[in-house]
């Protein structure tokens, strides 16, 4: 390589540099297009796509819809990480799909979704009041996802001596105590990425909730802070983590692999959502399993509000060249009784009048629902009037709430926690 | 007349010339000009990226926030990129040169080796990320072994400086065979008669290094100094796999900060006023690289 050649190529590295660091620029920078307009009538739905939500059986969902209506149906997975990331970028390539599956509206992307407000169906359907925004439906589902639930091993529970699932936080120490001393690996399981901070707002909704009704509006008027909402939860876990019920290995460690971990019987408690009674149908343990509600301080009060959050939530895009094919799509996905059990199916959920599930971890978990005495809607999914006015509420908090296992105190993380918010309802 | 047709024919020379430039210049403005005059705009303004809800002209504001750091997550994020940037230059360049030393020769083992340890910058950073987070997680391959074999495991990942060390460690791993290219080549311009000259005056290996190689090669060591510190002030896609920032911030480095934090939620403006800062610091990096390199060179020019 001659000296000449190698001055060349430095001279077109500084060169070079702008265009190879403008791609991050670029990513900003280009031009929105104009929307894709569907004039062939069909309909383009955006979905999460799975392990239980297969592209294949999206488009076996669809199938009656598209044979009686004649309106084609392309079903298109999220083209970043989530559905929550692929919308607004699809938004802004003036590309958005007609249907939005999977999100709720948030503050910058409600302005972007139809009212369906005028349309008679979509006040009948599942948590329409709690999902509304000043009395406006801009997103409908098929049912209740429940949150607050805590799976257990009951082979290890009875191994332990606890008798009975705990119903107050003094109870849910004792059986941790307990469970540890019987050498259980993970006496209580978290897990990496989104999981830790939806996990420990999944077992703090029912004490939160009956000690601040609407915690929500209470930040958002000032009269709470997010810190002192969470603070006290973030002290429980702390002295999990002293006692050594949790380890900063669980942070590192993918809910998948947490999953398995309980599946396989290293594990005494995991907090997680309806969702993962699916995934225990498919890889069923070979140990008794329980679920139940996470606790609150006052045994009087049991079960606490559960946490819960709409299922398979539908958005129309406001900008769709085929309103009528959109709406007719989300109307036949949300009252068509076929559509609904076939949605039950791919992912569990309760509603009001369903036949009950063949799962029978969905069982257990529609009975915790049943007994709930109301649902809240969760932190992680704020939305219409218990929208918190800030984006990335959960991946902030999952951060934050991570530093828990390296060291950090509760009150330390708690004011971070509202020193984010303040900064961020600014803009 | 003779001065009159040669004044024509280089004026119609010159205007082929520039007709010819014209495609190039017409699709360099259009695809990097125009994005990154549009990203400079919108780093002055409030903006979602939604088209319909257009963006509101604030000034200095999102730059004013990224100094202010109300939050403190961008000063972390600053740190953690010079830190990948500094140690990972040393690593990849140290790593690639030495490699490099012992694969100068052609042989048929010395081109399989050069091709092995290309291959893992021929992989996506993502997949790297993900391949390294299966190996060194914790209950991955290699925590895995050391349970079996009845010793404690290794925070690779779930320490927030082990993970920054693991981080750093997997980057090098995937980057410097571009680097061992450059050198590879480098060695390859190195007057084999001057360093037979050293040899014969009773020059030893490494003086005969110290005193012909590594001057001559001072040209490819500014490139290869650039590029990969250029390279690496960018790293999004292997944080992306192995970490995703974590534990807690542990591993944001800032181009995590603008794709992961500020354009995910939506927050374009600010997102645009991070890139521009990321492209005037590599700029004044990369000048000041060159300026404190030029004294090598010339000393390259003196030995080639």
């Amino acid at each position: 390589m001659s000296t000449t050649f190698l001055r060349r190529a430095r001279g077109a590295v500084v060169l070079g540099m702008t265009p190879v660091l403008a791609l991050a620029l670029a990513a900003c920078g280009s031009e929105a297009g104009s929307g894709e307009a569907a004039g062939d009538g069909s309909v383009r739905m955006l979905v999460n796509i799975t392990d239980n939500l297969t592209q294949a059986k999206w488009e076996e969902l669809v199938k009656p819809f598209e044979d009686e209506s004649g309106i084609d149906v392309k079903i298109e997975g999220p083209s970043g990480q989530s559905v929550a990331e692929s919308f607004p970028s699809l938004l802004a390539a003036g590309t958005a799909p007609d249907v939005i599956e999977s999100i709720v509206p948030g503050p910058d992307t409600a302005p972007e979704v139809l009212d369906l407000t005028e349309y008679d169906w979509a006040s009948g359907t599942p948590m329409a009041d709690l999902y509304s925004t000043d009395g406006t439906i801009n997103v409908v589902g098929v049912g209740m996802q429940a949150q607050s639930l805590m799976y257990y091993n009951a082979d290890l529970f009875a191994e332990a001596g606890i008798t009975e699932p705990p119903t107050t936080w003094d109870e849910l120490d004792d059986a941790l105590a307990a469970l540890a001393a019987q050498d259980v690996a993970t006496p209580i399981a978290f897990a990496s990425d989104w999981a830790t901070g939806v996990q420990v707002q999944e077992i703090w909704h029912p004490q939160q909730n009956v000690a601040t009704p609407g915690w929500q509006q209470s930040v958002a008027d000032g009269s709470s802070t997010l810190g002192d909402q969470f603070q006290p939860v973030f002290e429980h876990v702390a002295d999990w983590i002293e006692a050594g019920y949790t380890t900063a290995d669980d942070v590192a460690t993918d809910s998948g692999t947490q999953e398995a971990n309980f599946i396989a019987g290293d594990v005494g408690i995991y907090p997680m959502g309806s969702w993962f009674s699916t995934t225990l149908a498919a890889s069923p343990p070979d140990f008794e399993v329980g679920v139940f509600a996470p606790p609150v301080d006052d045994a009087a009060a049991a079960p606490g509000p559960m946490g819960a959050t709409l299922a398979f939530p539908y958005m129309v895009w406001k900008g769709t060249a085929n309103p009528d094919g959109a709406t007719a799509l989300v109307e036949y996905l949300t009252t068509d009784e076929a559509a609904i059990a076939a949605q039950a199916e791919m992912d569990s959920f309760s509603r009001e009048g369903l036949e009950p599930s063949s799962n029978e971890y969905a069982g257990m978990v529609q009975e915790l629902s049943d007994a709930a005495p109301s649902y809240v809607v969760p932190g992680n999914q704020t939305v219409g009037d218990y929208a918190l006015p800030v984006a990335g509420f959960n991946p902030k908090f999952t951060e934050l709430v991570q530093g828990l296992w390296q060291g950090r105190s509760p009150a330390d993380v708690a004011g971070d926690l509202t020193a984010w918010y303040e900064a961020e309802k600014l803009g | 007349m003779a001065r009159t047709t040669t004044t024509r024919r280089g004026l119609l020379s010159g205007l082929a010339n520039g007709l010819m430039t014209l495609p190039a210049a017409v699709v360099y403005t259009g695809l990097t000009v125009v994005p990154v005059g549009y990203a400079v705009y919108y780093s002055f303004t409030q903006y979602n990226g939604i088209p319909s809800q257009a963006p509101t002209w604030v000034g200095w504001e999102n730059y004013a926030r990224i100094i202010a750091d109300p939050i403190g997550d961008l000063r972390p994020a600053a740190w953690v990129t010079l830190v990948i940037a500094v140690v990972g230059a040393v690593l990849v360049n140290g790593a690639a040169l030495g490699i490099a030393m012992l694969l100068r020769r052609t042989t048929a083992f010395n081109t399989f080796a050069r091709a092995v340890m290309f291959y893992p910058h021929v992989l996506s950073a993502l997949i790297v990320g993900f391949l390294w987070q299966a190996i060194l997680g914790p209950q991955g391959a290699v925590n895995n072994l050391l349970e079996n074999a009845g010793r404690s495991t290794w925070p690779f990942l779930s320490d927030p400086d082990w993970a920054l060390v693991t981080l750093i460690g997997v980057i090098v791993w995937a980057q410097f065979g571009v680097q061992l290219v450059l050198y590879l080549a480098g060695l390859q311009a190195v007057s084999p008669e001057l360093q037979e000259a050293a040899r014969l005056d009773g020059a030893n290996g490494p003086q005969v290094f110290r005193h012909v190689t590594w001057p001559a090669l001072a040209p490819t060591v500014t490139v290869t100094i650039v590029t990969s510190i250029l390279s690496l002030l960018k790293v999004y896609d292997v944080v992306l796999g192995l970490t995703n920032g974590g534990p807690g911030d542990a591993t944001q480095t800032w181009a995590y900060e603008i794709l992961a934090v500020s354009f995910a939620n939506n927050k374009v403006g600010l997102a645009c006023a991070q890139a521009v800062l990321l492209v005037v610091v590599a700029g004044i990096l990369s000048f000041t690289i060159i300026a404190l390199r030029r004294r090598a060179e010339e000393g390259a020019e003196a030995v080639g």
